[in-house]
């Protein structure tokens, strides 16, 4: 069981970053945001950053830190926000999202000033470099773990599975990744594009794999994480979560159309207002 | 003391004629096992190519410190960014025909983009492949390089220009591509050492007519073509452009003021290799001499041994002798 002082803590900490998401989105104006897929992974995001990740904003190149490598880019809105609430970037950087010559790009881009550890957003890179990065850190004798956000859809990538199966030869149990399974992707549900058993893929390539059901929710994520953490079975490991695309605003929960969009002033009224009505 | 505070190795000439011999893929095996001495943090990567690249040596003596990632290029590329990020110097071993093409969005999207400290080394570059065809020939995997921001593109002329190379890119910041040619025969052009420098062209002869500007195995040709101008009266420079990416301009600023004509010669396409590499640069110039591409084309080839290709393709020395005759 998590701790229900740090489950507390990652719930008021998701609860800021899923409005942090909403004012970056709303704030980037015509330029438009990936507003669902950032919201379904907020839980797992804050899980990492406010109870399993040993790091430090004060210090993003700190050696022992735990690696966090966001490979579904596209995601960056919970990235960003993680990147907030914990002080590696201020409030004013934050609104910079998507702005000319800001750091914050619509896929995240490595600057290890500001704790963006790998460039992600060409999907299965991201995956592919951390599951080099957890080698680095067996080849060094480095303690840390390497924690890896990976699509659903983005299990789509043949190079996905190149580095699974890799990663599953070279033992490297000091890699996390945790698929966000919203089931929603670009263009379609992801039984409507790709209608495959991931859970069955992962194991198959060698992984240990637990699946969390409540993927929206701290308690259970945070105890999947942990457990996962604290295996040394010789195995990389994967959580697979399912969670719910758009979580916490309800027109956006489960729809296709939230995937990436503008936000008109209406619709961000209404978020607000769920958000703090919450 | 090299900048990275390693010793500074003595040019094995004592193994040219042994590398010369057996080509460039066991000056690669054979320099990667001295590296992995002299630098404590040099690791190589290859993708089930052990015995072809000339692997085998290095994976017994370092077991550790050598990864097969299977037959899978993208992750051979993505793998080796992630070691590299971590502060080890990987270099990672593949086709030049297969290599720089197939995985080009990772050596875009991660390698280049996150300038990470990774060289990736594209064996049998060219058509050496010969009867294996065109699947296996590497005729574009300097344009595709070329085009990615940050990265160093180096093409060696001969054995010990290759060894040396290889030494650069351990000191080297950014990632390299170093495009090999030259098999079993690769001529000695540097018999004792000389100083390599990246982006820092040599002048292998002097000469005030045609210049040729030459990368990779085909100096030996340059070279011989010069030698057959020469018994003609005309006078030929020829350029060992061995890093094409960045390109020595002051070296060609010298060739454009100097010399009537440039033959630029490459075992590439005609599309985006040397050759265009140094048009690009002779477009800000209204009075540079005229520039001629010495190359494979812009076609897939016959079939054939590599003797027969270059023939073929007009990149034999009295082939390119009498291109410039022609043309001067």
């Amino acid at each position: 069981m998590a701790n229900k002082k740090t489950v507390d803590l990652v719930e008021e900490k998701a609860a800021l970053m899923r409005r942090d998401v909403i004012e970056m989105g709303y704030a980037a104006g015509g330029r438009g945001a990936h507003f669902g897929p950032a919201l379904s992974s907020i839980e797992i995001v804050a899980g990492l950053f406010f109870g399993i990740m040993n790091h430090d904003p004060k210090n993003p190149t700190m050696a022992d830190r735990d690696r966090f490598v966001q490979s579904k880019g596209h995601a960056c809105l919970a990235y960003y926000a993680a990147l907030t609430e914990t002080g590696y970037i201020t409030r004013e950087q934050m609104y910079t999202f998507k702005g000319d010559n800001s750091f914050l790009a619509g896929h995240p881009t490595r600057n290890m000033k500001y704790g963006i550890e790998v460039t992600s957003g060409s999907l299965g890179n991201g995956f592919a470099v951390a599951c080099g990065m957890a080698k680095a850190a067996k080849i060094k004798s480095d303690d840390h773990k390497v924690y890896c956000l990976v699509g659903d859809g983005e299990c789509n990538e043949g190079i996905i599975w190149e580095a699974a199966m890799n990663a599953a030869k070279y033992e490297l149990d000091n890699l996390i990744a945790i698929v966000d399974r919203n089931g929603v992707q670009l263009a379609g549900t992801t039984k409507d594009i790709m209608d495959v058993d991931i859970e069955a893929l992962w194991r198959a390539a060698g992984w240990d794999v637990v699946v969390v059901e409540g993927g929206n929710d701290a308690s259970s994520v945070l105890e999947a994480l942990q457990g996962m953490r604290d295996s040394s079975s010789g195995k990389p490991h994967v959580i697979i979560a399912n969670t719910t695309k758009g979580k916490g605003i309800s027109f956006m929960e489960g729809s296709l159309g939230w995937h990436a969009r503008p936000m008109p002033q209406e619709f961000y009224e209404q978020a607000v207002a769920e958000l703090e009505n919450a | 003391m090299t900048a990275r505070g390693v010793d500074m190795r003595k040019a094995p000439t004592d193994r040219l004629q042994e590398w010369s011999k057996k080509g460039h893929r066991t000056v690669q095996g054979d320099t990667l096992v001295m590296l992995a001495a002299d630098y404590p943090d040099m690791v190589v990567i290859s993708a089930d190519l052990t015995p072809t690249a000339r692997l085998t040596d290095f994976r017994e003596t370092y077991p550790d410190r050598f990864f097969d990632v299977g037959i899978a290029e993208q992750n051979l590329i993505d793998f080796t960014v992630g070691l590299a990020l971590e502060g080890l110097r990987p270099f990672a071993v593949g086709l030049a025909g297969i290599v720089p093409m197939r995985p080009a969005e990772q050596m875009r999207a991660a390698l280049g983009y996150m300038n990470a400290n990774a060289t990736v080394i594209g064996i049998e570059a060219g058509v050496r492949f010969g009867p294996l065809g065109n699947t296996h020939y590497a005729m574009d995997d300097i344009a595709v390089v070329r085009a990615i921001p940050n990265f160093t593109v180096i093409c060696p002329s001969d054995p010990l220009s290759t060894h040396k190379a290889l030494y650069a890119c351990a000191e080297h910041e950014g990632p390299v591509y170093v495009r090999l040619t030259g098999g079993p025969g690769y001529p000695v052009m540097y018999p004792e050492d000389f100083d390599f420098q990246i982006g820092r062209a040599i002048e292998y002869r002097p000469g005030s007519d045609v210049a040729f500007v030459s990368s990779g195995s085909l100096l030996a040709d340059a070279v011989g073509a010069a030698d057959i101008l020469e018994g003609k009266g005309i006078s030929a420079r020829v350029v060992d452009m061995h890093t094409v990416k960045p390109l020595d301009t002051e070296m060609l600023d010298r060739v454009f003021a100097e010399n009537k004509l440039v033959v630029t010669v490459e075992e590439h396409s005609s599309i985006g290799g040397l050759g265009g590499a140094v048009a690009e640069y002779k477009a800000g110039f209204a009075d540079a001499p005229k520039q001629l591409i010495a190359s494979l084309g812009d076609k897939f080839q016959k079939l054939g041994d590599h003797t027969f290709l270059m023939k073929l393709n007009g990149l034999t020395a009295p082939d390119l002798a009498a291109l410039a005759e022609a043309n001067v």
